[in-house]
């Protein structure tokens, strides 16, 4: 079958997460997406770690490698009116372009919508930084941490009598990507459908506030602001993480009724603590919940995560292992959705990508090359895809345009 | 909403979702689709569910229902009756995408596509419909456990942690949506629909940003930090205590972020709480991850003082008119005073009739060219059941018989 996005291409500027995991979902499903880069400003992402004797150098940082698969790279230096004017053409060229600068960045290259729309009536660009294109704090310059502060997750994550925690992986960075990847997605269907473009500002901190509406409408409609409560549920009890057997090993138990209830008391072999009817009822539970809690710790404390969540599955009660980065590589589950898909990278070898949740019945993910070099595809996009004389190629080559 | 379009007018979406695929409907119901809420007679279970709006346990008042199933119609059927199963299948030929948490007997993707071969059809479960867990049960607290999410989330001396609200939820509902707008794509190029199979537990590893596939090469499988932050050779506070409740600040480095910490220091000392040897720290050469711990608690005592005697709107003023890369840890109140969301007009009064006003967070985006944003309140139950069955020529007569047999 052919690739939903074969013969589509997508430009991307800027780095990070927010920005280029959205496009791996098109990239994964055919797309040519292609980043512009530079030497001069890099993406922090090819820089987290970098020391002077980083193998590789640019080249060889994992973080990129791993979120960056299945994309061509271009090295322009934005910093000359020459690489400025190739990225314009290839932006009037592309089928779409993706940015997460800070705003205001792409109008001073003259390679924002406004300016480029003039040229290409039916272009397609999504924006996306922390607090948006407008407003008085558009140019605030935070991270996903702070994103994920200002949208209100960390203020729900954690225990009550602790200090908020954020959970982790900065959250305004992956669910922007998501939201950036679903508004690209509908706006190319309905240039499809009517042939309109149209520019899309994702503001990340937006995203995330509209994720948590039932925490905004519990304020808005009863004063009540909605805190962090560990990992119990205001309605279901148990619902908790208890220790296992091992070193900082645990396993999650969640009994969503009376019934669970029943299955999880049968499983645990009908101990006599368990037979007090106050906890036959959820409200019975919910009252005497840390009482509950140490029951069931003492019980899962000595025996093996997996174990306790194969036991209690088989019993008809949702548990799961608390599994960590390397748990997940053998994870069976994931295993058999492909979840980590090997690529061979210039510097580091054989090494593992990830991709997205989507299993469709008439296509299928794929991951074909590895993350690019700086610049890896540069005389290939601009040469033979762009269709830049070879003359024009060499020029600007000698004076350093694509560095 | 004025006269802009909707990028998906015109698609017509019948969610059959609990609450793990609620926001999956809303999203593309703000995107301009017509999505009908199908609920059984006695309304969906997430009707019943603390919190209420003014305390009222009222299936017309559950906050988590009127959160999430904004911009969506809403009908009652019987999916357990004959009856029910065919009028829902005479609904999906006339739809283009089904949405599901859950298998409906007799109403699975085979009899639907045979109903209807353009329709797109997505199935949002714990782990996916195939697989060695495919059985098991999962909702948001299991899943993340089984993604590696929750396993470095919370402090190192008790158990992983979760975020209160189901943040499983809102990723595995925006990669839903996706799989139908991804789906409809396709139709454009084949003419057929499809099935998707979307997993909350998959779509909970990328939120760790690619440190799981990482850790096949740094051999980091990840450990709980708190309101801290693993460096090379220290550990640094990233969440502070402050006058009135809590900031977000990173001592972290990289040309990024050295010109806030710079911008941070000048504003110590504008309030005299900058010692001299953190005036004259050469900046340029900072590097957080060779620092010491006894040089990031220097550090860190300075900066935790000057954050104690500032609350967190001071805080977060100065960094936005000082580009410093602090942010307060704000809760719903603070969210909703924010000037920022004011200046964009993100909030948005929705009336639910009969029970008054609420203020919504608006549009997940904005587009010059399309209308994004909640069209309707999330529906009472029943409220379009007529409407609905009456666009499929269902009259006032057997709309009756339906009511008295129980199928609606």
């Amino acid at each position: 079958m052919t690739d939903l996005f074969a013969g589509t291409t997508i430009l991307e500027f800027g780095g990070g997460a927010a920005g280029p995991v959205a496009t791996r979902y098109f990239a994964d499903h055919g797309a040519t997406v292609i980043r512009v880069e530079s030497r001069q400003r890099p993406d922090f992402l090819r820089t987290l770690r970098l020391t002077p004797d980083s193998p590789g150098g640019l080249d060889g940082a994992h973080h990129f490698a791993v979120l960056n698969a299945n994309k061509l790279s271009v090295a322009l230096n934005l910093s000359r009116p020459e690489g400025v004017a190739v990225a314009r053409r290839l932006a009037l060229w592309a089928d779409a372009v993706a940015e997460n600068f800070a705003p205001g960045a792409m109008a001073k290259w003259g390679l924002d919508y406004a300016s480029l729309v003039k040229e290409r009536p039916d272009l397609v660009m999504i924006s996306t930084c922390l607090n948006g294109q407008t407003g008085p704090e558009r140019h605030y310059p935070g991270f996903g941490g702070q994103g994920s502060a200002l949208a209100g997750f960390n203020h729900l994550t954690g225990w009550p009598d602790r200090e908020p925690v954020g959970p982790f992986g900065t959250i305004t960075d992956s669910l922007s990507p998501r939201f950036a990847a679903l508004l690209l997605a509908s706006a190319l269907l309905h240039r499809r459908r009517t042939g309109e473009g149209q520019h899309i500002d994702l503001a990340q901190v937006e995203g995330g506030i509209v994720c948590l509406t039932e925490s905004m409408i519990t304020w808005a409609a009863n004063g009540e602001i909605l805190g962090r409560m560990g990992n119990r549920s205001r309605h279901e009890a148990p619902h908790g993480v208890f220790p296992c057997a091992g070193k900082d090993r645990w396993v999650a138990i969640v009994v969503h009724d009376d019934e669970d209830w029943r299955r999880l008391v049968r499983a645990l072999g009908e101990p006599a603590w368990a037979a007090d009817a106050a906890y036959a009822t959820v409200a019975g539970r919910l009252a005497r919940v840390d009482e509950l809690e140490r029951r069931l710790a003492d019980w899962t404390a000595p025996r093996q995560a997996a174990e306790v969540a194969e036991l209690l599955q088989a019993a008809g009660v949702e548990a799961g292992p608390a599994e960590d980065f390397g748990d997940l590589h053998e994870d069976p589950q994931l295993a058999h959705r492909r979840h980590f898909r090997e690529v061979e990278h210039a510097v580091l070898g054989r090494h593992p990508v990830e991709t997205h949740a989507m299993r469709f019945s008439a296509m299928e993910p794929r991951i074909q090359s590895a993350a690019p070099r700086l610049g890896e595809h540069t005389e290939h996009v601009l040469r033979e895809l762009l269709g830049m004389g070879r003359e024009e190629f060499v020029r600007l080559r000698a004076v350093g345009v694509f560095e | 909403m004025a006269a802009l379009p909707g990028n998906l007018d015109g698609i017509r979406i019948l969610d059959l979702t609990r609450e793990p695929g609620f926001f999956a409907g809303k999203l593309l119901g703000d995107l301009g689709a017509d999505v009908v809420k199908v609920e059984p007679p006695g309304g969906d279970p997430a009707r019943r569910r603390p919190p209420f709006w003014g305390g009222i346990a009222d299936p017309e008042r559950s906050l988590l229902w009127l959160a999430m199933n904004t911009s969506k119609r809403g009908v009652t059927l019987d999916l357990a009756r004959p009856r029910g199963r065919a009028l829902f299948l005479e609904l999906a030929a006339r739809a283009d995408a089904v949405l599901e948490t859950e298998p409906t007997p007799g109403l699975g993707w085979p009899e639907l596509r045979a109903q209807n071969p353009r329709l797109v059809h997505v199935a949002l479960t714990p782990f996916g419909e195939a697989g060695p867990r495919a059985g098991w049960r999962g909702s948001d607290l299991t899943v993340t456990a089984m993604s590696g999410n929750l396993y470095s989330t919370g402090d190192p001396d008790r158990a992983p942690v979760r975020c209160s609200l189901p943040v499983s939820y809102y990723h595995g509902g925006i990669e839903a949506a996706l799989g139908v707008a991804f789906a409809l794509l396709a139709r454009e190029r084949t003419g057929e629909g499809q099935h998707a199979d979307v997993a909350l537990q998959e779509a909970m590893v990328m939120p760790n940003i690619g440190t799981a596939a990482m850790c096949k090469m740094t051999g980091n499988r990840g450990a709980r930090a708190g309101a801290f932050m693993r460096q090379e050779r220290s550990v640094a506070r990233e969440i502070w205590p402050c006058k009135d409740g809590f900031v977000s600040f990173a001592l972290r480095g990289g040309p990024a972020r050295i010109p806030g910490l710079v911008a941070m220091v000048k504003y110590l000392d504008e309030h005299g709480m900058a010692s001299a040897a953190l005036r004259a720290r050469d900046w340029k050469a900072y590097n957080h991850n060779l620092l010491t711990q006894a040089e990031v608690d220097e550090l860190s005592r300075e900066f935790g003082a000057f954050f104690l005697s500032k609350t967190m709107g001071e805080l977060y003023r100065a960094a936005c008119e000082r580009n410093l890369m602090l942010a307060p840890i704000n809760n719903a109140r603070e969210i909703a005073a924010s000037t920022q969301l004011a200046a964009r007009e993100f909030f948005v009064e929705v009336e639910n009739p009969g029970r008054g006003r609420l203020r919504y967070p608006g549009a997940c985006a904005r587009s010059n060219a399309s209308a994004i944003g909640i069209r309707r309140p999330a529906p009472r139950l029943g409220e379009h059941t007529a409407e609905v069955l009456g666009e499929l020529g269902v009259g006032a007569a057997e709309l009756a018989r339906l009511r008295a047999e129980g199928v609606v």
